[in-house]
C-alpha cells in the first residue's frame, strides 16, 4: 500500500512537467519571444525602431562607451567629414573627424555603427513579428519596418562600405554578423525594402513616422546614389512626391528650423525639450558655451564665403558670429535660444527636432535626376525646380544652362549643417578632389583611405578573422 | 699596502674589461634564433575615379596590403611616391599605362599595370525625331508608298483626318478636319527625355461658324483613349480672319520622364487645316 501511495505521487510529478512548468515565462523581466502578443505590443516595437535613430542624449547617459546616440552623432561622421565644418579643439575623439585621423577605436564611429544596427535589428524584430498585428495595420508597420531597415543600410554602406547584411534575427554569435557583403547587394535590399515601403505606406500621418513621400524621396536618392544610378526611376520618385501637394517650401526659410512639424518637412526625428529621455544634444555642441566641448560642426571660411555669395537669405540662418567673436551654425540654436539668450535654460536637453529629409531636397534631386550625370543641362525642367528654391533664398534664377557644380553649390547653400554635405560629394563623384583641395588650404594630411569610416575595431576583433578593415586603417 | 690592494684591483678590472670587451666579438647567430620570415607578402591593387569637373584628372585609390613604400608611374614620365596621388594627364584623351610598385620594409615588393582610358565624357546630342508625312503629301513612305496621312492614323481617338489640295502651305497637300470634329492626327515620336523641343506648324479655318483647332503633345504613345492623358504642351488655333491664308502657330514643351511622345491634333465647330508640321530642339 505505502508503494502504491508512493508511485501516485510519482505520477502526479510526472503529469504536471508540461512544458511551462521546464520552460516557465520569466516573471520579472521582459523577452521578445514572449512580449509582442498583440497589436499594441507590436506598436512599442515600430516605436522602439523610431527611438533607435533618435538615440540617448550624451547629458543623460554620460558614458563615453556607445550607447546608442543615433541621430545625434551623425554631424559628426558626415557634416564634420564634409568641408563644411570642424571642431573647435583638437582635443578628443570627437576632433578627430574633421582632421581626417579617425581610426578603428573612435568611439563615436564605433556608436554610429551600432545605433544603425540597432534600428536593423529593430525593424527586423517588428517584421517577424508582424502576425500578431491588426490586419489594417500590417501593411502600414511593414513599410516602417522596411523604411527604416532601407535607411540604416543606405547610411552604413555610404559610410563604411561593404558591411554585413542582416534581414532576420540572428543569435550572438552567428557568423551575418560579420561577414561583410557587397554594396550592390545591399542597394539590391534597400531598393527591395523602399519600393515595398512605397506600395504599403500612405502619404500624410506623422512626419516622425516613415510616410508613402518619405519613402519615395529616399529611394530616390538611392537611385542616385548607386554605383549604376537610375535617373529616371528617381525623376519620376521626385514628381511624384511633388505632384503629391503633400509637401511645399516654406516662404521663409528660417521657419523650416525653429517652426516644428512645418509643411516643408518629409521625415524628422523628434525631440523634446527639458526631457532627459526625448531630448538632444547637439544643438549644444553647435556652440562654444553649453556643449560638453568648445564647439563643433563650426563653420569653415570655404562654407561660409560659399553662403555669402550664393546663399541669399539663408546666409543669416545658417551661421553667425557668436558672443565669443567666432562664427557657428545657426540652424539649430536650443529650442530657438541664441548667443544673445546664452542659448536659453534647456541647451542640452534641447527639443528641436533633426530634419531627415525635406521638399528643397526633393525639388534638388529632381534637377539632379533630369541632369543624369551629364555636366550640364538646358533642360527647362531642370531649371524650374532649382529655381523654386533659388527664389525662396532671394537669389537670382539661374537661365540657359545649370552645371551639376551649380547644383551641388546649390545643394550645399541650401542645406548646410543638414548632413547631406559629404553624400552630396560623394554622389557627384566629387569628394576625393574637394576634401583633398580643402585638406591642403587647412593644413590637414589628407589620405583618400579616410573618405570611407573604419569598421569599428570591436567587430573585427570579435568576428574570429571573418571581418576585414578597409584600407588604410 | 691599502694602495696596491686597490692597485690590483683597478688592475683586475681592467682585466675583467679587457676580456668582456674582447668577448663581444665572437659572432653568435643569436639575433635570428627566433624571429620569423615575414610571409605577409606586398600585395599591390588600386583604383581610380575621374573628377567629374576635369575629365583629365584622376584620383587614384591604393588599396595594397603589407605595403609602406609606394612608386606610381603614369605612363607618362612622370612618377609619384605619394601613397593615393591625384593626377592630371595633361595630354588629354589618351590611353596609359599606369604601373603601381608597393612595396614594405624588408623591399620585397609587388607590381600592378593597368591602361586607364582618358576619354572626354560627351553630352550626347538630342535626338531629332523624323515626322512621317509632315507635310502630308503623297509618296513620302517607304518606296515612294503613302497618301500623306498613312502615318497619321488612330482609330480609336477618330477618323482619319481628310486630304486637301486648296489651300496648301507647301506642296500640294494639307492635312483637312471636318466641322463634325470626328477626325484626328495621331503619331508618336521618340524623342530624348527632359528636353526642351518646338513643333512649328500653320493652320487655317473656315469662317462661317466659330470654331478651332488644337494641337496637343501627349507624354509617352499607345494611346487608345485621351482621358486622363498628360499634356506636355498644346496650342488652340481660333484666328478665322482668312480662310484662305496659313497662321504660323507653334509649341513649346518639355519632354520631362519620357522617350516618347505623341502628337494629337483635332478641331472644334468649323472645318480646319494644318500643314508643316517641324520640330527643333529649344536652345
Amino acid at each position: 500500500m505505502k508503494y502504491l501511495y508512493s508511485l501516485l505521487f510519482v505520477g502526479l510529478f510526472v503529469s504536471s512537467c508540461g512544458d511551462e512548468f521546464l520552460n516557465p515565462t520569466p516573471q520579472s523581466s521582459v523577452v521578445a519571444s514572449d512580449f509582442f502578443s498583440s497589436d499594441a505590443e507590436l506598436l512599442s516595437g515600430v516605436f522602439a525602431m523610431y527611438d533607435a535613430l533618435q538615440g540617448v542624449n550624451e547629458n543623460t547617459q554620460t558614458n563615453i562607451m556607445d550607447f546608442n546616440r543615433g541621430i545625434q552623432f551623425e554631424y559628426l561622421v558626415t557634416e564634420m567629414r564634409s568641408d563644411n565644418s570642424r571642431s573647435q579643439t583638437d582635443e578628443g575623439s570627437k576632433a578627430d573627424f574633421h582632421r581626417y585621423i579617425v581610426n578603428a577605436n573612435n568611439v563615436e564611429v564605433e556608436d554610429y555603427y551600432a545605433s544603425m544596427y540597432e534600428i536593423i535589428f529593430r525593424s527586423n524584430v517588428v517584421m517577424s513579428f508582424i502576425d500578431v498585428a491588426d490586419p489594417e495595420n500590417v501593411d502600414q508597420y511593414t513599410g516602417e519596418a522596411r523604411f527604416m531597415r532601407a535607411y540604416a543600410y543606405f547610411n552604413l554602406i555610404r559610410l563604411f562600405g561593404d558591411v554585413p547584411l542582416i534581414t532576420e534575427n540572428i543569435n550572438p554569435g552567428d557568423d551575418a554578423a560579420f561577414i561583410r557583403v557587397d554594396t550592390d547587394i545591399i542597394y539590391d535590399q534597400i531598393v527591395s525594402d523602399l519600393t515595398e515601403a512605397v506600395s504599403f505606406l500612405a502619404d500624410g500621418g506623422a512626419k516622425s513616422r516613415a510616410s508613402k513621400g518619405a519613402a519615395q524621396a529616399l529611394l530616390a536618392k538611392v537611385y542616385l546614389s548607386m554605383p549604376s544610378p537610375n535617373y529616371s526611376q528617381a525623376q519620376s520618385l521626385c514628381e511624384s512626391v511633388m505632384a503629391s501637394m503633400e509637401y511645399s517650401l516654406l516662404s521663409n526659410f528660417n521657419d523650416i528650423f525653429y517652426n516644428e512639424l512645418n509643411d516643408e518637412l518629409i521625415f524628422v526625428v523628434e525631440f523634446l525639450p527639458a526631457n532627459a529621455d526625448e531630448s538632444q544634444s547637439f544643438s549644444s555642441e553647435f556652440n562654444f558655451l553649453t556643449g560638453r566641448q568648445d564647439g563643433l560642426n563650426i563653420p569653415e571660411a570655404n562654407l561660409r564665403n560659399a553662403l555669402t555669395l550664393n546663399g541669399g537669405n539663408r546666409t543669416e540662418t545658417s551661421f553667425i558670429m557668436s558672443t565669443n567673436g567666432e562664427f557657428e551654425c545657426a540652424k539649430y540654436f536650443p529650442d530657438g535660444f541664441g548667443p544673445e539668450d546664452d542659448y536659453g535654460p534647456n541647451s542640452r536637453n534641447a527639443g528641436n527636432d533633426w530634419i531627415v529629409m525635406r521638399y528643397a531636397d526633393v525639388l534638388l534631386m529632381h534637377a539632379e535626376a533630369i541632369l543624369a550625370g551629364a555636366p550640364s543641362t538646358t533642360a527647362s525642367n531642370a531649371l524650374e525646380s532649382v529655381n523654386m528654391v533659388r527664389s525662396r533664398a532671394e537669389v537670382d534664377d539661374i537661365t540657359g544652362t545649370l552645371t551639376a557644380q551649380d547644383l551641388l553649390l546649390e545643394r550645399r547653400v541650401e542645406l548646410a549643417f543638414e548632413n547631406h554635405r559629404f553624400f552630396d560629394l560623394q554622389r557627384f563623384g566629387s569628394l576625393s578632389s574637394v576634401i583633398a583641395a580643402y585638406a591642403a588650404e587647412e593644413g590637414f594630411d589628407f589620405n583618400v583611405n579616410q573618405l570611407t569610416l573604419p569598421i569599428p575595431a570591436r567587430e573585427i576583433n570579435l568576428s574570429r578573422g571573418l571581418m576585414s578593415q578597409n584600407p588604410g586603417y | 699596502m691599502k694602495n696596491n690592494i686597490l692597485k690590483i684591483s683597478n688592475l683586475a678590472f681592467l682585466f675583467c674589461a679587457l676580456l668582456l670587451t674582447t668577448g663581444c666579438d665572437f659572432d653568435f647567430p643569436l639575433p635570428e634564433a627566433n624571429s620569423i620570415d615575414d610571409l605577409q607578402l606586398p600585395v599591390a591593387d588600386f583604383t581610380e575615379s575621374q573628377d567629374p569637373v576635369d575629365f583629365r584628372t584622376y584620383q587614384f585609390q591604393n588599396l595594397s596590403s603589407e605595403s609602406l613604400n609606394y612608386e606610381w608611374d603614369f605612363g607618362t614620365g612622370e612618377t609619384s611616391s605619394d601613397e593615393n596621388p591625384l593626377y592630371r594627364f595633361e595630354a588629354g584623351e589618351g590611353t596609359y599605362t599606369v604601373t603601381l610598385v608597393s612595396s614594405d620594409a624588408n623591399g620585397e615588393s609587388d607590381r600592378i599595370t593597368r591602361d586607364i582610358v582618358v576619354i572626354e565624357p560627351e553630352a550626347p546630342d538630342a535626338i531629332i525625331p523624323r515626322i512621317m508625312e509632315a507635310s502630308f503629301e503623297d509618296g513620302q513612305l517607304e518606296g515612294g508608298s503613302g497618301d500623306g496621312r498613312d502615318s497619321w492614323r488612330n482609330n480609336s481617338l477618330g477618323g482619319v483626318i481628310q486630304i486637301t489640295s486648296s489651300p496648301v502651305f507647301d506642296g500640294d497637300q494639307a492635312s483637312k478636319y471636318p466641322r463634325e470634329g470626328d477626325r484626328i492626327a495621331y503619331q508618336e515620336l521618340e524623342i530624348t527625355p527632359n528636353t526642351d523641343y518646338r513643333f512649328d506648324f500653320v493652320y487655317t479655318l473656315k469662317t462661317d461658324a466659330p470654331g478651332s483647332i488644337t494641337f496637343d503633345v501627349l507624354a509617352g504613345g499607345g494611346y487608345s483613349s485621351v482621358s486622363g492623358a498628360e499634356v506636355l504642351g498644346s496650342f488652340t488655333g481660333t484666328d478665322q480672319d482668312d480662310s484662305g491664308t496659313y497662321t504660323e502657330a507653334s509649341v513649346r514643351f518639355n519632354t520631362g520622364n519620357n522617350n516618347m511622345i505623341s502628337i494629337y491634333v483635332h478641331n472644334e465647330g468649323e472645318e480646319a487645316r494644318l500643314d508643316a508640321i517641324t520640330i527643333e530642339v529649344e536652345e
